[in-house]
């Protein structure tokens, strides 16, 4: 073990300013809401400015490429990517509790603010964490935020009952997670990933029914963060039950960082960081982990597109949609290539941007009708048919049509997975997106085809700010769809693990 | 200067974007007029000079790229966007730009109080947007996306007075035959990928350059380019799209339909001249078709009555007149004609419609006569039209025109020169019948309609037009008369096709004597031609119903009807009775329903499991990691 | 100096029986007590590693994941105490107007 110094602690600190102004903003807010009490927005534009200040020194650290805390941490382009993308959603759903009535109704709503804050903090650990205590620390960071973010309209039955599904699945997902960490731990006899990597490569471990057994604990912990078949069961109830910026908060900050956290974890500790052959990084022998994510994966776009068809609630249908989503991200894990990490990132950035687009819609529709069923959803195109453009451009793009930044990552994804030889699971994935145009085509099918029971008129009016967050959203997804180089010199830059090749 | 030369594709951008999201706002047309034509004028200096920057340049070395950004990069598929200026690119820049300004500015009299104006300007800033795409391009596939851009373009101007149905059928007409054209641009773009791993153009010519001569692949793949040539350049078979896209708007007639769009193809094979000299048998197919369509719609031209129909028909004999060029492996001569049709066909078009604008809307004409004292300008300007477009020194057309009659003679023989030479002969004749039945004889428009001369936004530019027709052979003198600018202009752009060609085609004795002598055939040829017609049309009032031969020539050798019976309506008929009633229907709707009944109804199912009680799930979780353990232990 | 293996067998029965206790009990209460029951199975597990391995970083994980569970209890009971407001129930077969 490392000597603890003070002095290299403090070293330390300058790889951890983006987290600790993070922590600043967190106490901030906590006392502007103690002082002034009231229903303000000052809580949320200071928590915004934290983010901004925390993403800027974030943004300075791209190119670094060092351990932190004897080993606690790691500052790599990849941690930065990451914790950029949270910063970005978290502003985004900051927002969106401010326009949201169901959470400005509720007592207490800048308390929002600094959980969100809290739980971006967490995001970012987990994205650079790289012992498996922090691992477990960061994630229970962001869990326990969200346990109590979910069950925040506590008057709603459906709030809190979704809440009290959220804690006994992720106490129960996060026990068996350690459990699975306790047993790896024992047979290494290290925390830290990287001694663990190079201790697998020396053993002969190959089959060992333990460590077999402690990777897919440890699945079980990150699969019901990014919500992957068979953990997932959690996700469709407390999406629906949650208030909706918290719902858009875990379908993409949450699941966002479970990935950056499952990434790290086996392409550090189950990869060979040594040994490249042609080109490709070689699993260390015997944990045929990949395998373990292709079914994962497949099961995960079978079982959410399949499921999503027939809901009537467009929150549990994002929910289904999700858990697809997390599907087709997870196959860029499946070829352990650089590639394929790439393709993974595309796809994040697109999925965040659409993801929040279309909760954002939900919310404003919510905002009206007070209520996420398709069937209020009627006529919208005809009372709001700007909004409803919008949203039709974030349907299109989950569904993965050409020209949106969906498509992008559809396409990064595929061509990487066929440029591994994997054509059969290219062509499930294909597969898998048409049936999912059919869920989110019905959406535009109500907004636009079917008329309501009551008038047409009048129309709904909306500020000039929620049209412009929409904008926001919107644009990235079309730009990005069209010109996506730069997306992609951004993907391939930050697909940098320290100790990988 | 450089650095600001992205602005020739942003600001006709800009002006699409200002037009036609805030120009029914502005509501005003002097300012979505101005601005739009501004925003072509800009494009157009920034054209001179990079004239100037390549002057200063060595001849060899007269090449510029602008790289801007790599557009798409997966594995080994790179596209950059990325310009390239070369002495073939300019001269395409400078005829688009600026004969898109004079029509812009013409356009903002003639479209005066139409309710669409701003939507007009937006869609012509639109088209030069896409047509500098098309010719700046170095890559096939963003030159595909500018080939695309301007169908598009041509499709909503077509269309442009939708309410009117023929407008939208002719619109659609045109958007149909074009994919059939695009088609053979895509595959030929995938062969290309397939076979060279590269959609950059220089990269492709680069690499053909070591092939031999008529290699099957080569030969396919110049062909399939020909194919989308025959689209956008209205060519035998595809050619029955450009006369009934007359019935959009005059200028977009001239500015689309004859001067600038119409020539992408022309300037597609002149850009892969290289190919086309490595390929001689699909040259040779150019050149046939290219006789072809010249005589056939000369032929047609002769019998119309809309003034706007024999321009059109005329427009596919002179793109006819350039495939020959192409077809004789003279690149020079065929842009040299390009560029002076751009002149003399924009101005006729544009001269057309002032006619149209003096004549409250009247295209027959049968129905007009006697207009040169009450048009004076347009009439001069047009008359100057007519004389370059038949062949007349010094006027432009009779420079570019007799080059193409040259080459023809010394590089395909006597038959192919004959038939030109008998085209061009029609030509005049088509073109002084227009003249004489326009502005000769006696008025026989109803007494009601009192024509007038147009308004200075449209006389102006037809003024400068008409100087151009005049003076624009100039660049292109004959060898014997003296320095031929344009041959040196174009000499590092076409000097490896060249080389090529000179390889097996044994050197062709240069005479004046033979030159001279063709030179004076041909103006005798056209004098006599505009001697008989204009004898015979410039006092007739009388029509009378046309007979025989004539009234299959009225009727366009009734091809419109030959391609409805042959090839439209078997695809209808199959269409309807067996693709739509049985193959869409039982087949296709089958099985998407099928399909989705099948999902939904496992949906349906499947959902259940997803009960609400947390013991379930639970239960599910353990037993989804059990199954997992057990796979992976016992495989 | 007993076996490690005593340790873990019981280690492993702790969790077993903590993870059935979670499957098959209805009261909500008592599934928090069974996750505990989890987590200090694992605890005895690490501090079991930890003591054998001779390495501290097992007994560190003890002292955190003892934290965190703390402050799980504390958030689930507060959301129990919210859930028992609305339902007047803790049968957590009977919370299931979320479903499908």
């Amino acid at each position: 073990m490392q000597e603890l110094t003070l002095k290299q602690t403090l070293n330390s600190l300058s790889g951890f300013i983006p987290e600790t102004v993070l922590i600043a903003t967190v106490i901030v807010c906590l006392f502007l809401d103690l002082i002034l009490r009231k229903k303000s927005v000052i809580v949320a534009v200071a928590g915004i400015v934290g983010l901004l200040v925390s993403g800027y020194f974030a943004y300075l650290q791209f190119g670094m490429r060092e351990v932190i805390f004897t080993g606690m941490a790691v500052v790599d382009p990849f941690a930065v990517f990451f914790k950029i993308l949270f910063v970005v959603s978290t502003i985004f759903v900051i927002i969106f509790t401010i326009s949201s009535k169901e959470i400005q109704e509720s007592t207490h709503h800048n308390e929002h603010v600094y959980l969100m804050v809290a739980m971006a903090l967490g995001a970012f650990l987990m994205a650079s964490a790289s012992n498996m205590i922090m691992m477990y620390l960061s994630l229970e960071t962001v869990s326990i935020s969200s346990y109590i973010l979910s069950g925040y309209t506590k008057r709603i039955k459906r709030s809190s009952e979704a809440a009290m599904k959220y804690v006994i699945y992720g106490a129960a997902s996060s026990g068996i997670m350690i459990y699975g960490m306790s047993l790896i731990y024992g047979f290494t006899g290290s925390m830290n990933i990287y001694e663990i990597s190079a201790i697998l490569a020396k053993s002969a471990v190959t089959g060992n029914p333990v460590i077999v057994m402690s990777i897919i604990m440890i699945l079980a912990g990150f699969g019901y963060k990014i919500s992957s078949v068979p953990f997932h069961f959690w996700t469709p109830d407390v999406y629906e039950g949650a208030p909706v910026p918290v719902t858009a908060f875990l379908a993409v900050t949450s699941s966002a960082a479970g990935f950056a956290v499952m990434i790290r974890f086996f392409a550090v500790t189950f990869l060979q960081n040594n040994i490249l052959l042609n080109g490709k990084l070689q699993i260390i022998p015997g944990i045929n982990w990949t395998e373990i994510i292709v079914v994962l994966s497949v099961a995960s776009m079978i079982i959410g597109n399949f499921t999503a068809v027939w809901q009537q609630s467009v929150k549990r249908m994002l929910a289904y949609s999700s858990i697809a989503q997390g599907g087709y991200i997870m196959l860029g894990m499946t070829m352990a290539t650089q590639q394929g990490l790439t393709a993974m990132l595309v796809y994040l950035m697109g999925y965040l941007f659409m993801t929040l687009g279309a909760f954002y819609v939900v919310i404003l529709v919510a905002n009206k009708v007070d209520s996420d069923e398709l069937v209020d959803m009627r006529g919208f195109g005809y009372k709001s048919p700007v909004i409803a453009v919008f949203m039709a451009v974030f349907m299109f793009s989950l569904a993965g049509i050409p020209s949106t930044v969906g498509f992008v990552g559809k396409f990064y994804l595929f061509s990487a997975l066929i440029e591994s030889n994997m054509v059969w699971l290219a062509l499930v994935a294909v597969l898998n997106s048409v049936v999912s145009l059919f869920f989110y085509i019905k959406v535009l099918k109500y907004m636009f085809l079917m008329k309501p029971e009551e008038e047409l008129t009048p129309k709904y009016q909306y500020g000039i700010g929620n049209y412009a967050v929409l904008l926001l959203l919107a644009l990235p997804v079309m730009f990005f769809g069209l010109y996506f180089a730069p997306l992609v010199k951004i993907a391939e830059y930050s697909a940098i693990l320290i100790g990988l090749k | 200067m450089q650095k600001y030369f992205i602005l020739i594709v942003a600001l006709p951008l800009l002006g699409f974007l200002i037009n036609i999201f805030f120009g029914k706002k502005i509501n005003s047309e002097k300012f979505s007029g101005w601005l739009s034509s501004l925003f072509v004028l800009i494009p157009f200096l920034i054209g001179i000079s990079m004239l100037f920057q390549l002057l200063k340049l060595p001849p060899e070395s007269r090449k510029i790229v602008f790289n801007y950004f790599n557009w798409i990069s997966v594995g080994n598929f790179n596209v950059d966007y990325s310009f390239l200026i070369d002495p073939l690119s300019l001269v395409m820049i400078l005829v688009v730009t600026g004969i898109g300004f004079l029509i812009h500015v013409y356009s903002i009299g003639y479209m005066h109080g139409d309710d669409g104006f701003a939507r007009f300007f937006s869609f012509l800033n639109l088209f030069i947007f896409a047509m500098l795409h098309l010719i700046l391009a170095d890559n096939f596939l963003v030159v595909f996306l500018g080939w695309e851009g301007v169908g598009l373009c041509s499709y909503l101007l077509i269309g442009f007075w939708y309410e009117k149905k023929f407008t939208g059928d002719a619109a659609k007409k045109a958007f149909i035959v074009n994919r059939i054209g695009d088609f053979g641009f895509m595959t030929a773009m995938f062969l290309v990928f397939a076979n060279f791993g590269t959609l950059n153009i220089s990269a492709f010519t680069g690499s053909i350059a070591g092939f031999a001569v008529n290699t099957p692949l080569l030969v396919t793949i110049a062909l399939l380019f020909f194919v989308g040539a025959t689209g956008k350049s209205a060519q035998i078979p595809l050619f029955v799209w450009l006369p009934d896209a007359m019935a959009g708007p005059t200028p977009v007639s001239a500015l689309i339909h004859a001067a600038t769009m119409v020539t992408a193809g022309i300037y597609l094979i002149a850009r892969t001249s290289l190919l086309y000299a490595l390929a001689p048998t699909a040259s040779t197919v150019i050149l046939i078709v290219g006789i072809a369509t010249a005589i056939l719609s000369a032929t047609i031209a002769l019998k119309q009555n809309d003034i706007k129909k024999i321009l059109a028909y005329s427009t596919v004999s002179q793109l006819g007149f350039m495939f020959i060029a192409l077809g004789t492996h003279s690149y020079v001569a065929a842009v040299f004609h390009l560029v002076t049709h751009a002149f003399f066909k924009a101005l006729m078009f544009l001269g057309s419609g002032s006619v149209i604008h003096g004549m409250h809307e009247e295209q027959d004409i049968r129905k007009m006569g006697g207009l040169k004292d009450k048009m004076k300008i347009t009439y001069i300007t047009f008359l100057i039209g007519a004389i370059a477009i038949s062949g007349i020194p010094p006027f432009a057309g009779f420079f570019s025109k007799d080059e193409i009659l040259y080459k023809t003679f010394i590089n395909a023989g006597i038959i192919p020169y004959l038939l030109v030479l008998i085209t061009a002969g029609f030509t005049a004749f088509y073109m002084f019948r227009l003249i004489g039945l326009t502005f000769f004889g006696k008025p026989r428009y109803d007494a009601h309609i009192h024509p007038h001369e147009s308004p200075g936004t449209m006389t102006i530019p037809l003024i400068i037009l008409a100087v151009l027709s005049v003076t624009g052979g100039f660049i292109g003198l004959p060898h014997l008369l003296g320095f031929n600018v344009l041959d040196h202009w174009f000499e590092p752009v076409f000097k490896n096709a060249e080389m090529v060609i000179k390889g097996y085609t044994p050197e062709a004795e240069h005479s004046a004597s033979v030159e001279i002598i063709l030179i004076f055939v041909s103006i005798i040829v056209a004098s006599v031609a505009i001697y008989i017609s204009f004898k015979k049309y410039s006092k007739q009032d009388k029509f009378t119903e046309e007979k025989g031969f004539g009234k299959v020539l009225e009727n366009k050798y009734y091809l419109d009807e030959i391609y409805d019976a042959t090839v439209v309506n078997p695809i209808y008929k199959t269409s309807e009775s067996f693709l739509w009633k049985i193959f869409d229907v039982k087949i296709i709707d089958g099985l998407v329903n099928g399909i989705a009944g099948f999902s939904s109804r496992l949906s349906l199912d499947w959902r259940k499991i997803q009960s609400g009680i947390i013991h379930d799930y639970a239960v599910l979780a353990v037993s989804g990691v059990i199954l997992i353990i057990l796979f992976f232990l016992f495989k | 100096m007993l076996e490690l293996n005593y340790f873990l067998v019981l280690s492993a029965l702790l969790f077993s029986i903590g993870v059935v206790g979670v499957l098959v009990r209805r009261n909500a209460m008592i599934i928090f007590m069974c996750i505990e029951l989890m987590l200090n199975a694992i605890n005895i597990s690490l501090v079991a590693f930890s003591s054998f391995l001779g390495n501290d970083s097992g007994q560190i994980f003890v002292f955190f994941v003892l934290t965190v569970a703390a402050a799980e209890a504390a958030v689930g009971l507060a959301i129990v105490i919210s859930l028992f407001r609305n339902k007047e129930s803790l049968d957590i077969d009977k919370i299931n107007i979320l479903k499908w």
